[in-house]
């Protein structure tokens, strides 16, 4: 391996830039495939880091539930306001209807 | 008149985690979108604390995500009977929950809140690209609350994408679906939001490791 300017490693097989392999990081993610076998991370330290750092960080978000329920009130709050809604459909009662008086 | 007794059990975390189907979820929404209270009362112990986690990561206000909560769920009683099982009702009420925060946060004037506008943060929000700096590791180094706190400090476009995907565990065609983008435009959405929360994350050992 030779290492050239910042930012850019080469190989005797094929030059990959970090810039390239950043580029295909999203897609290599979503294929869930094992990137310890890439070439470009077996060669360069710092894509490497950035590889393990954002695994760990979508490791970590995994834990981050359950949060706790909200508060009683909240569900006391919409039925009253299911409530309000049901009533403020169906009006006042409706006025008992006048039997024709006939001729 | 409690919730309590029809709550489901967080025991098994993945199970919170994927849409799977849930018992009596399907019988539930039937009964609700006739207007059975009960039932709707069911369905609010089923699936209250995901709405009220979204709402409580993207506002990082108990009070606020309380009232968000509840106008969700009101918003689901009055469209519940517009639900025809195209999607999971899980995604399809998330995306109605997603849109009642996105509504309240641009009541509040903060930037980026269209649901297009949410999925391009300005650009001095984005990451940065890593080209070096070998200085920091974020493996093992990194608590629940640091976490926690660091999601709440992305801009909301990415704290959305964030959230729904790596720690409520939506798929990608499901976050396409809930925020109308493409499934492409929510993985390179993901990308960006781990990229910024990873420089969130290590400027905060900075910050730390100066002290």
């Amino acid at each position: 391996m030779n290492k050239g300017r910042t930012g850019e490693t080469t190989t005797d097989k094929a030059i990959m830039t970090c810039a390239d392999f950043q580029e295909r990081l999203p897609e290599l993610f979503e294929t869930k495939a094992d990137l310890s076998a890439d070439e470009h991370l077996k060669t360069c330290e710092n894509c490497a880091a950035l590889v393990r750092d954002l695994e760990y960080i979508a490791q970590q978000a995994k834990l981050l539930l359950p949060i706790h329920d909200p508060s009683p009130s909240v569900w006391e709050n919409i039925r009253t306001a299911i409530r309000n809604d049901e009533s403020s459909k169906s009006g006042p009662p409706p006025l008992p209807s006048v039997p024709p008086t006939g001729v | 008149m409690s919730a309590g007794p029809t709550e489901s059990k967080p025991a098994n975390h993945q199970h919170l985690r994927r849409n799977p189907p849930i018992l009596g979820e399907a019988e539930a929404i039937a009964a609700a979108q006739a207007g059975d209270e009960r039932a709707f009362e069911t369905l609010y112990a089923l699936h209250k604390r995901r709405v009220y986690s979204l709402c409580l990561r993207m506002l990082g206000n108990i009070a606020a995500a309380e009232d968000l909560t509840q106008d969700a769920f009101l918003q689901l009683y009055r469209k519940i009977g517009t639900f025809r099982g195209d999607s999971a009702f899980s995604t399809w009420l998330h995306r109605l929950a997603v849109n009642v925060v996105l509504m309240h946060l641009r009541k509040k004037g903060v930037p980026q809140i269209s649901l297009e506008e949410a999925l391009e943060p300005a650009q001095d929000d984005g990451p940065r690209r890593d080209f070096g700096e070998r200085d920091l590791q974020l493996s093992g180094s990194i608590d629940r609350v640091t976490l926690e706190r660091a999601i709440e400090d992305l801009p909301p476009g990415y704290r959305l994408i964030f959230v729904l995907h790596d720690v409520e565990g939506y798929e990608h065609n499901e976050i396409a679906e809930m925020l109308s983008c493409s499934i492409g435009n929510s993985k390179s959405q993901l990308h960006k939001a781990r990229m910024k929360l990873r420089d969130l994350l290590r400027n905060g050992q900075r910050k730390a490791t100066a002290v």
